[in-house]
């Protein structure tokens, strides 16, 4: 802990001195979203963070249980407005894995078109999050100018912009419409250049980098223990990404790069994040190559029987903000028993302790903004 | 593949931070800026280019529709009601009534529509004053210039036909799965007669029972089955079964 500036000599039996209590949300403009952080401050300086989730609490794996398999897939999409694709695709993964079925070559292609679109996407959300939360306005308007453009090739592929309910269990719903491959080629192109040019506002302003630079430090023994996954456990030097160390849908297929970083400071995190978004283009590029070559006619929809055999089946994905997972429990009918949602957010929050020990409290919106908090998928 | 942000730029950053750097990106990020043309758009005088297939509320073709009901099965919100109404020769016939106010615009019901009556249509404008505005009967379903496009075809690859070598043969979910009968639990009451929408079921009589009344069970025919499985929901005593083709 600092000392006072001014040396105060004449006291000499030494007093307990109060600390507070700031309640920081739910409504408090760094929350994005319904959520509170409780820290204790010893005048400037924080000692102590309390989170508290659970606002948005509406039940969603118990509602699940409820309906038949097909109609979950829209539900997936809400678990998160940001990144709807990979949860439906995790959840279509995991019926197939109980089902025991394969689906077609293409789906999975497609199905890694659309994850990479939405991963950008959610990345490009976050990135002007950041750029609000320290102030920078211009950073906000640029990222959802870039990210209209990812919503745009949503809408020409499944239909709608944001809750897509795109992938089905067995394949996605339609194949790719008429000049997808050339407007997603473009765009992607255009994204490039324009990601430089935002990077540059950060990058090059001393404010950002010295609210980013060295603090709220985490090490990988820390990572580790407290469950931290996703580009932020990538920036404290874990290097593990699911896409490349436990493929699913042909991740195995398609050449990239995983960003690791050993610095484990909010800076660390914030270049990982905007390296992936890089990586993303060089998936997407090879992908939609690779739809390509498949051919039109090929099939991309399976027909799968209404009812999922006795028995469990987990599978897990790599998403925007860390590690899903999702756990099925059938006993035989056309409605699942029990649907276990493991979210990445719910797990990477309680780690917002040790991410603001000892930082500023001026300091602890710009280190919660690399959490890229979520919480339709925190609360469920 | 190549890294591409992070060997660029984690380089001495106290350096780099020198004080006309800022200044120069300021300069060159502007002159880009002002050289742009307009990202925006005047929303209500000016419209984004929308798709066909674009998941706007639900549409209805009146005349096609055969009122199964499979619309209200499939609906994940539960918004969409079989309603009885007055068709064009003024017969009453069952067509779906969709709560607007409660749709998720997922087009499940023009996904599974066996006869691709129910549509997906581009409009997305639907603010109205009470709750009881947003109720859309089936005559205010209908949207002028429905095109092809607007429908949604669920087509199926079978895996049967992956393995035999045919994967480029595509079948819809209507002309597959058909409903099977179980002779012994039947008590011919003929309520999947009355409920099938298309008349695809026919009773037939075959042989007299013991107290010499005549024994009848329903024959399907499966030209005109839409695999709506009305009939199986109905029957009283679980002698329907729906037979899944894979």
């Amino acid at each position: 802990m600092a000392d006072s500036i001014v040396p105060v000599k004449e006291i000499e039996e030494k007093m307990d001195t109060d600390k507070m209590w700031v309640i920081m949300g739910p409504q408090h403009p760094f929350s994005h979203g319904l959520w509170t952080l409780k820290v204790q401050l010893d005048g400037e300086f924080v000692t102590d963070a309390d989170p508290i989730v659970g606002y948005l609490h509406r039940g969603w794996e118990k509602e699940t249980e409820n309906r038949t398999y097909p109609k979950i897939i829209p539900m997936a999409d809400r678990l998160c407005y940001a990144a709807s694709m990979t949860y439906t695709h995790l959840y279509c993964m995991t019926v197939e894995k109980a089902l025991g079925i394969d689906i077609p070559e293409k789906a999975k292609y497609i199905r890694i078109v659309a994850d990479e679109v939405c991963r950008i996407q959610s990345h490009l959300m976050w990135l002007a999050a950041v750029g609000t939360d320290m102030g920078n306005l211009t950073v906000f308007l640029w990222c959802m100018r870039e990210r209209e453009f990812f919503l745009d090739l949503n809408v020409k592929l499944t239909g709608a912009r944001m809750t897509t309910n795109y992938p089905r269990i067995g394949g996605v719903r339609n194949d790719t419409t008429e000049l997808f491959d050339r407007d997603i080629l473009r765009t992607v192109d255009r994204f490039e250049k324009a990601l430089w040019d935002i990077i540059a506002l950060i990058d090059d302003s001393s404010i950002f980098v010295s609210r980013m630079k060295g603090i709220s430090y985490l090490s990988r023994e820390q990572v580790a223990n407290m469950g931290l996954t996703g580009p932020a456990m990538r920036g404290c030097g874990v290097d593990f990404d699911i896409r490349r160390d436990d493929p699913y849908d042909n991740y195995d297929k398609i050449d990239f790069e995983v960003p690791v970083l050993t610095e484990g400071d909010s800076y660390a995190r914030y270049m990982i994040r905007v390296e992936e978004m890089f990586q993303s283009v060089e998936i997407i590029r090879q992908a939609v190559a690779k739809v390509k070559a498949i051919g039109k006619n090929a099939p991309y929809r399976m027909k799968v029987p209404s009812k999922v055999p006795k028995g469990t089946a987990f599978m897990r994905m790599e998403d925007p903000r860390g590690e899903s997972l999702m756990y099925l429990v059938s006993d035989g009918t056309d409605k699942p028993w029990r649907l276990k949602v493991r979210s990445p957010i719910f797990t990477n929050v309680s780690t917002s302790k040790a991410m603001c020990m000892g930082c500023r409290i001026a300091d602890v919106p710009a280190i919660l903004a690399q959490i890229d908090m979520c919480l339709g998928e925190t609360d469920r | 593949m190549t890294i591409k942000y992070l060997d660029k730029y984690p380089k001495n950053l106290a350096k780099s931070l020198w004080v006309m750097k800022p200044v120069w990106t300021v300069f060159k990020l502007f002159g880009k800026t002002v050289t742009h043309r307009s990202m925006t758009i005047l929303y209500p005088y000016e419209k984004e280019w929308i798709p066909e297939n674009y998941r706007g509320r639900p549409g209805l073709r009146f005349d096609k529709c055969v009122g199964c009901g499979m619309c209200v099965r499939m609906c994940p919100t539960a918004c969409i009601k079989l309603i009885e109404v007055d068709d064009d020769a003024g017969n009453k016939v069952m067509r779906p009534q969709v709560n607007v106010g409660r749709c998720a615009m997922c087009g499940y019901c023009a996904e599974y529509c066996p006869v691709d009556a129910m549509t997906v249509t581009p409009e997305y404008e639907l603010a109205e004053y009470t709750r009881y505005d947003l109720l859309y009967g089936p005559r205010r379903l209908n949207y002028e210039g429905t095109t092809e496009g607007m429908e949604v075809h669920l087509e199926l690859t079978l895996p049967s036909d992956i393995q035999n070598g045919n994967p480029e043969r595509r079948v819809r979910l209507a002309d597959l799965d058909k409903p099977e009968l179980t002779d012994s639990k039947c008590i011919g009451c003929k309520k999947c007669a009355k409920v099938c929408p298309v008349g695809a079921v026919k009773m037939v009589e075959k042989g007299v029972n013991d107290k010499g009344k005549p024994i009848v069970r329903p024959e399907f025919d499966n030209a005109k089955c839409i695999g709506c499985s009305n009939c199986i929901i109905d029957c009283p005593k679980n002698a329907l079964e729906l037979k899944e083709v894979l």
